[in-house]
């Protein structure tokens, strides 16, 4: 594994009026592991990733791809499955992947060639000439993912990927996800269901009210938490649900 | 940029593919065409119907007090004189004859009166028409061919008017710079609503997150822009194609003035002036359309502000004789240097010729400036507004406190 960082976030701060939702944030992440961005709901994930994608303006701090701020026409290849999820519902579903492909930086035939290869594999080859709002949930979210992979990113970031999903589709976004890791690329798993970090992420960070409670290897967090599950530190951490500690 | 062509090809092709689009297109020939068949049909119906009442005969009495009638033609058509109207009247209501008219001493002061038979409400007019036509060939009769065209209005004017020592034919004259006001008037009328919702879709479908970190926002927006100038120009030729058609295979016989259309004068210098003020006239308001629609949740909000935007365009149309007759007023002044007003008074005062040069390079400095900032808002907003999937957006949020929070 490259160790040089791919991803850095130096003090990040972020305001939004008066409240502070990030006050003092920072984490590198290594250019071809893949990282969990851990927290509750409102904890300040998707705002971090928003920022770092320059989405948001941040209050504070710096926050880097490839040592700069992240701009739509840079360096990195960047796939970015956000957690509002949507596309041109209207549109056929290959013009849409292909609009994208072409977006991205492919040529209209190998987006066009990507596409009925991925609608193949997805089990959606009779569906390319489809309207997106004919097809069901599940399949539309085989196509947004679809769109989210079609450059080879280097940078995947997955913004609670598996909400919504079923089990199918959960089994084909880890089989993506693995594919990727295979392929060098660095992952951004943002999520708060701790099975998957388990089983995906090489490091992660626990973010709570806006700053870190743990950062490291799952291993290393684990062992500072004595041996517990991330389940039980996330616990721990926000609290068990009938307001009294586990530890 | 490089995503420029990609956008506007991919809005170009999917609203080509729409079927709505064609209907939009096609149902304003169809009803061009609807309505020219309706006044052939019914002006072909209405002068046979006329024919034939008129070839209808029915039997009359005449009381003329005014002396007017010529003796003569009321023998022609074996009219009956009756002393009085009382006696006229009479042999209507029993059946005597069909018609009575009666003409007063004075028929420029005091009312002709008919009465008749009911043939139904189409055919008593002919009644009326008969009584007319007695007084109109009576009358003729009396006077020269000469007064009587003048009398009946058939004596035909040419005018030559001069400036500047030169033949100046202010009609032909207007044609060609005023294609730019006919022009931005059809693409805001048919566009503007587009123009309005045209960002809104990929806030409603959430798209809008994976469109920001694809492209810029910039790019994504004047994409749009020119696909709707383009489909704009599409959508006008699919509109006067089957208009042309039609007037070249039955213009004849549609009874349209004749306009004498060749050599039509082209002024380079008002030509130009349209065309710049017509660019940033419609880059001003497709920026304000697109600023609304970036600050809305829904298409549906956004198109409440479309009357609002309408009225600030076409209101001035208005005083469009003021335009004409008293260019220097204060209210011509303001509504032509304000900018959300003043497309339609600086089209049209182009055209008709009364806008100054140094008046036409202040106004487009103004549109200039408007227009730049204008954009420049719609982006913004666009990028700050676009997350805000279930409030309305304020100026004051995008532009005080910048950063916006999602969830």
């Amino acid at each position: 594994m490259d160790t040089t960082a791919l991803v850095s976030v130096d003090h990040f701060r972020m305001d939004f009026g008066d409240k502070t939702v990030i006050s003092d944030l920072s984490f590198t992440i290594k250019k071809g592991e893949t990282f969990g961005l851990l927290g509750s709901n409102g904890s300040g994930k998707t705002t971090t990733i928003r920022a770092l994608l320059g989405i948001y303006q941040p209050t504070g701090g710096e926050l880097l791809i490839a040592g700069k701020p992240y701009k739509v026409d840079g360096s990195v290849k960047l796939g970015y499955l956000p957690e509002e999820r949507g596309l041109y519902k209207k549109e056929l579903v290959l013009d849409v992947m292909v609009y994208f492909g072409e977006l991205k930086g492919l040529t209209k035939s190998a987006a066009t060639r990507w596409s009925l290869d991925y609608l193949n594999k997805v089990s959606l080859g009779d569906h390319a000439k489809t309207r997106l709002d004919k097809l069901s949930g599940g399949q539309q979210q085989k196509v947004q993912l679809g769109v989210t992979i079609m450059n080879n990113p280097e940078l995947l970031i997955l913004d609670e990927p598996t909400k919504g999903f079923d089990p199918v589709n959960r089994r084909l976004l880890m089989n993506i996800i693995e594919e990727h890791q295979k392929q060098g690329a660095t992952v951004i798993f943002v999520t708060h269901q701790m099975e998957e970090v388990e089983r995906l992420c090489d490091r992660i960070i626990l973010l709570k009210d806006g700053t870190a409670r743990a950062y490291g290897t799952v291993a290393d967090v684990k062992k500072s938490f004595g041996g517990a599950s991330l389940d039980d530190i996330f616990i721990k951490v926000y609290g068990d649900p009938v307001g009294q500690e586990t530890f | 940029m490089h995503n420029l062509g990609t956008v506007f090809r991919f809005e170009v092709t999917r609203t080509l593919k729409k079927r709505s689009f064609w209907i939009m297109s096609l149902f304003f020939p169809i009803a061009i065409a609807a309505i020219f068949g309706i006044v052939f049909f019914s002006n072909r119906a209405t002068h046979e119907a006329s024919e034939q009442v008129a070839k209808q005969s029915f039997s009359i009495a005449v009381t003329d007090t005014s002396h007017l009638v010529a003796p003569a033609l009321l023998q022609a058509i074996h009219a009956k004189v009756v002393p009085d109207k009382q006696t006229g009247v009479h042999e209507v209501a029993t059946g005597k004859v069909d018609a009575y008219f009666y003409y007063p001493a004075d028929v420029s002061k005091q009312t002709i009166e008919v009465y008749a038979k009911d043939t139904g409400l189409f055919n008593n007019n002919r009644y009326q028409a008969v009584a007319q036509a007695l007084l109109d060939q009576s009358v003729a009769s009396t006077v020269s061919t000469q007064t009587k065209a003048i009398l009946q209005n058939h004596v035909a004017f040419t005018t030559t008017t001069y400036k500047d020592g030169q033949v100046y034919n202010g009609f032909k004259q207007l044609i060609a710079p005023g294609v730019f006001l006919v022009l931005f008037y059809i693409l805001i009328t048919m566009f503007g609503n587009q123009m309005l919702t045209s960002t809104t879709e990929e806030k409603e479908n959430r798209v809008i997150e994976m469109i920001l970190t694809t492209i810029k926002a910039r790019t994504l927006i004047i994409g749009k822009i020119l696909s709707l100038i383009v489909l704009a120009l599409i959508q006008i030729i699919v509109i006067l194609i089957p208009i042309v058609i039609l007037y070249l295979l039955i213009g004849d016989k549609l009874s349209l003035p004749n306009f004498d259309l060749t050599n039509i004068p082209l002024d380079p210098v008002r030509i130009a002036i349209g065309a710049v003020i017509f660019f940033l006239s419609f880059l001003l308001f497709t920026g304000l359309l697109v600023a609304i629609g970036a600050a809305m949740p829904t298409a549906k909000e956004a198109s409440g502000f479309f009357g609002i935007v309408m009225i600030l365009i076409f209101g001035p149309l208005y005083a469009v004789t003021l335009f004409i007759s008293a260019p220097d007023s204060p209210l011509v002044t303001f509504l032509t240097f304000f900018p959300f007003t003043s497309p339609i008074p600086l089209l049209l005062r182009n055209a008709v010729g009364n806008l100054s040069v140094p008046e036409a390079l202040l106004a487009i400095v103004i549109l200039a400036v408007s227009a730049s900032v204008v954009m420049a808002i719609a982006i913004r907003l666009f990028r700050y507004g676009a997350l805000e999937y279930s409030k309305r957006l304020s100026l004051g949020s995008v532009f005080g406190v910048k950063r916006k929070r999602i969830q």
